[in-house]
């Protein structure tokens, strides 16, 4: 190498274009992103960074963020980022429990499911937070009551939930019961037997689908309390371990998932499944919502993800790049386990890595033309 | 005033700078390179003769972030190439007898992974030589940054997944001192680089931390593999130590100190913040850039990377959290409108001498407000300053003088067997160390001893 003249002119412009294009073309390329703490910025700590892999989210009507972390112990927590707002607030240390797989918000409730390494899955309820007085300038928290509803199925662990168009019920599953839970006055009901494997959804009619784990999804009508064990097919890909991700269009209830190999497919209950609508650039897509004009905001790849955007107007998948925070966090984002559509149609992601902050992420607005 | 200069501009500037502006600066193949010694010193005339060794078969080497003592009590170097496409890092040793440097190997050629590859290259040991007493031997481990041949810069972020580009990862070597052979070496940390680098010689174990994820790992010596703790945040600290309950410490984005306690096996914070510039400052970016420790192993004294970086004692064997004392910036006031180059405003190459103090090297500019220096200072210089551990008295003892370039910019420091300074130098192409002969009075046979864990 010493004596090999560089062949690269680092004076011309061109070069110094590419270079810093491979250092800031790598970073959010449209839109920005936002690192929040899971805390209150200059009145609490956050929480312990082996304690705050975020793994859940769910909003509420109120446009609250709920959420749940796995880690060393779980955590129940919820951000408020309107109005005079500006916080997490912890709200609950699970003890005996490592990961949280689903938080569901009601009109006046929420759930919390919660794995512990050892005993089946439990679930915790608790009131919905009322929006705090100005955070600007005087507070008063005080940590709320939880009820503990018990283990779902005894010694299997809550694969995942979620709360039902009208919010007056979850339902979940454990690795071998479908369950639901009357959100008003919460207790848990186990509905049949199915094999949990993998995330449920909210489909266009209101009912609730989950993956069979043999290439179909059954479809549960809360309702009617009917349940139709091998619904729908699932199309031509690889599921091995899904559907794991799904993100759900709130106006028409168009639900998008990925395969293993991050192939895009969108879901109508009536329609069935569309044809492969794209892939994303890398796999397994870990996480993904919709904002509310269609496109799909989401995470995909292993140790260090990219962000990327479905954009169902142009039928294609674009590469955001790796998640970076320039306001309230100077940090870099490597590992998302949820998202969810917050109140503007803003995309909130959890992080799940150590010090895991929620990622508000707003979108790049559109040209009118677009 | 001092001209700001980034990252890219720095690298272009002090090595990468000559290869546009001319290599008529550079000697040909064929000369040898003066050597400069400082003028005398006027508080203490001729005591502190400081001495240049360029690494001159390593031309494009443009950094020096590896100096340590090694084993043997001989002083070791890295001639990292980060800023050409390509480069790798090649292993120096100090060679008393002959008065200059012995070139052991080139890290590619003995890890296998060559710099013209096409990955992002071994470019570079960021400190992380570690002496291992029992055996001769001295750890070291590669890290990552330098683009591969055909590309004019390399980002870990935008490579991470491309097999063709990503940096295949972390190379520990462990070189014999005593037979000059690299016995073995293992990919430590896939993909991601080590930032530095610690031995924890009694339980046989390493603790790094890896760039760019800024995880917390440990590697097993004896089964030779690695076991990721976890993520401390987002930027590097440039520092691990260990204390006598076998922690090993270090600091996160925040600037509290982080320790990884083996008994829980568990990253813990503190809850206190380092000792910072609360004029314009909150802590953000405080972590350890050197952290040098007492000859008795109860403290320890410390600098951040940050700009007025702050020195400070910290005593990790007391209390729940350990005491710290906050000894005050160890550079220059400036106007606080403005962020000062990292590369000028800066200081490292702690390091405990024979004598009982610590010496360290920290930058002074020439400032029109603050510090209008005359005509007798250079623009920019590297100040080696003298603490008295018992009175924190500090004292400037001598100025690191290079031939061409300036030498603001130190990154560790070491004693050898003999009792003389030496500091890694940043900021010329080639790279080189600075040897700062100690008085005789102020001179120990094995100086070194008991030696520092940590790169």
């Amino acid at each position: 190498m010493d004596e090999k003249k560089p062949k690269i002119d680092f004076n011309s412009p061109a070069v110094q274009q590419e270079m810093d294009q491979i250092v800031h073309g790598t970073f959010v390329k449209q839109g920005t992103m936002v690192a929040f703490p899971t805390g209150f910025p200059g009145a609490t700590i956050p929480i312990l960074a082996d304690e705050s892999h975020i793994t859940a989210l769910d909003t509420s009507l109120q446009g609250f963020v709920y959420g749940g972390t796995s880690g060393k112990r779980s955590h129940v927590f919820v951000g408020m980022f309107h109005g005079v707002t500006g916080m997490v607030f912890d709200m609950k240390a699970v003890e005996a429990a490592t990961h949280c797989p689903a938080v569901c918000c009601g009109k006046a409730n929420f759930l919390a499911c919660v794995n512990g390494p050892s005993g089946g899955g439990r679930i915790l309820a608790s009131k919905l937070q009322p929006w705090p007085y100005d955070l600007i300038q005087e507070w008063g928290f005080q940590r709320p009551h939880f009820e503990d509803l018990g283990e779902c199925a005894a010694g299997e662990p809550i694969v995942h939930a979620v709360a039902d168009v009208s919010r007056d019920h979850a339902v979940g599953v454990t690795t071998h019961h479908l369950f639901s839970v009357d959100m008003a006055a919460p207790k848990i009901q186990v509905v049949a037997e199915v094999s949990g494997s993998g995330r449920l959804a909210v489909g266009s009619k209101g009912c609730i689908l989950g993956p069979n784990g043999a290439g179909r999804l059954w479809r549960f009508d809360q309702k009617t309390r009917n349940l139709e064990r091998q619904a729908f097919k699932l199309p031509a890909g690889r599921w091995e371990k899904s559907p794991g991700v799904w993100a759900r269009v709130g106006q028409s209830g168009l639900l998008y998932t990925a395969d293993d190999d991050g192939q895009l497919f969108s879901f109508d209950e009536q329609r069935g499944f569309s044809a492969s609508l794209g892939k994303t650039m890398l796999a397994p897509v870990t996480c993904m919502a919709a904002t509310f004009d269609g496109r799909v905001f989401g995470s995909c790849g292993s140790g260090i993800a990219k962000m990327f955007c479905y954009d169902p107007a142009r039928r294609e998948v674009t590469n955001i790049g790796v998640a970076v925070s320039l306001f309230e966090r100077r940090r870099y984002g490597y590992v998302f386990g949820d998202a969810v559509t917050g109140r503007d149609g803003e995309i909130i992601f959890g992080e799940d890595d150590d010090g895991g902050h929620l990622w508000l992420y707003f979108p790049r607005i559109q040209p009118a033309s677009a | 005033m001092s001209r700001e200069i980034d990252r890219r501009e720095f690298f272009r500037n002090s090595g990468a700078s000559l290869l546009t502006v001319g290599a008529a600066l550079y000697p040909r193949d064929s000369e040898s390179l003066p050597t400069a010694e400082s003028p005398a010193n006027p508080e203490t005339p001729g005591d502190y003769k400081v001495k240049w060794y360029e690494f001159t078969e390593h031309k494009i080497s443009d950094t020096c972030w590896s100096l340590s003592v090694g084993p043997d009590g001989r002083i070791y170097a890295a001639a990292c190439a980060e800023g050409v496409p390509g480069g790798v890092v090649k292993v120096v040793r100090y060679n008393e007898a002959k008065d200059g440097l012995d070139y052991l190997f080139a890290v590619d050629k003995m890890v296998d992974d060559p710099g013209t590859s096409g990955r992002a290259t071994q470019c570079k040991i960021h400190y992380s030589f570690v002496p291992s007493m029992h055996d001769g031997i001295l750890y070291m481990a590669t890290h990552l940054s330098g683009p591969p041949i055909d590309q004019p810069a390399y980002s870990p972020w935008l490579s991470w997944h491309d097999e063709k580009r990503c940096f295949r990862g972390s190379a520990l070597l462990a070189f014999d001192t005593r037979t000059d052979d690299v016995k073995w070496w293992e990919t430590m940390i896939p993909k991601e680089g080590c930032r530095c680098l610690l031995h924890d010689e009694e339980r046989g174990l390493l603790y790094a931390i890896s760039y760019p994820r800024d995880h917390f790992i440990i590697f097993d010596l004896k089964t030779r593999k690695h076991r990721d703790v976890g993520r401390l945040g987002s930027i590097n600290s440039q520092t691990l130590f260990l204390d006598k309950k076998h922690r090993g410490w270090t600091t996160n984005d925040y600037g509290h100190l982080v320790r990884y306690d083996p008994e829980k096996d568990r990253l813990e914070m503190s809850p206190f913040v380092l000792p910072h510039n609360a004029e314009f400052q909150t802590g953000w970016h405080s972590v350890f850039y050197d952290v040098a420790p007492s000859p008795d192993r109860e403290c320890v004294y410390a600098v951040t990377w940050i700009a007025n970086s702050y020195l400070m004692r910290i005593w990790p064997n007391e209390g729940e959290w350990p005491r710290v004392e906050d000894l005050g910036p160890a550079t220059q006031k400036r106007d606080p409108t403005v962020s000062v180059d990292t590369f000028v405003d800066h200081c490292g190459g702690l390091t405990f001498a024979g004598d009982g103090q610590l010496y360290f090297v920290a930058s002074r500019w020439r400032d029109p407000v603050y510090n209008p220096m005359g005509p007798e200072h250079k623009e920019r210089e590297g100040v080696v300053w003298r603490l008295n551990p018992a009175t924190l008295e500090k004292e400037e003892v001598t100025c690191l003088v290079h031939p061409r370039e300036l030498a603001q910019y130190v990154s560790r420091g070491a004693v050898d067997h003999n009792g003389d300074l030496f500091f890694g130098h940043v900021g010329a192409r080639p790279s080189g160390i600075f040897k700062v002969e100690m008085p005789a009075s102020r001179k120990k046979e094995n100086a070194h001893l008991p030696i520092r864990m940590w790169g």
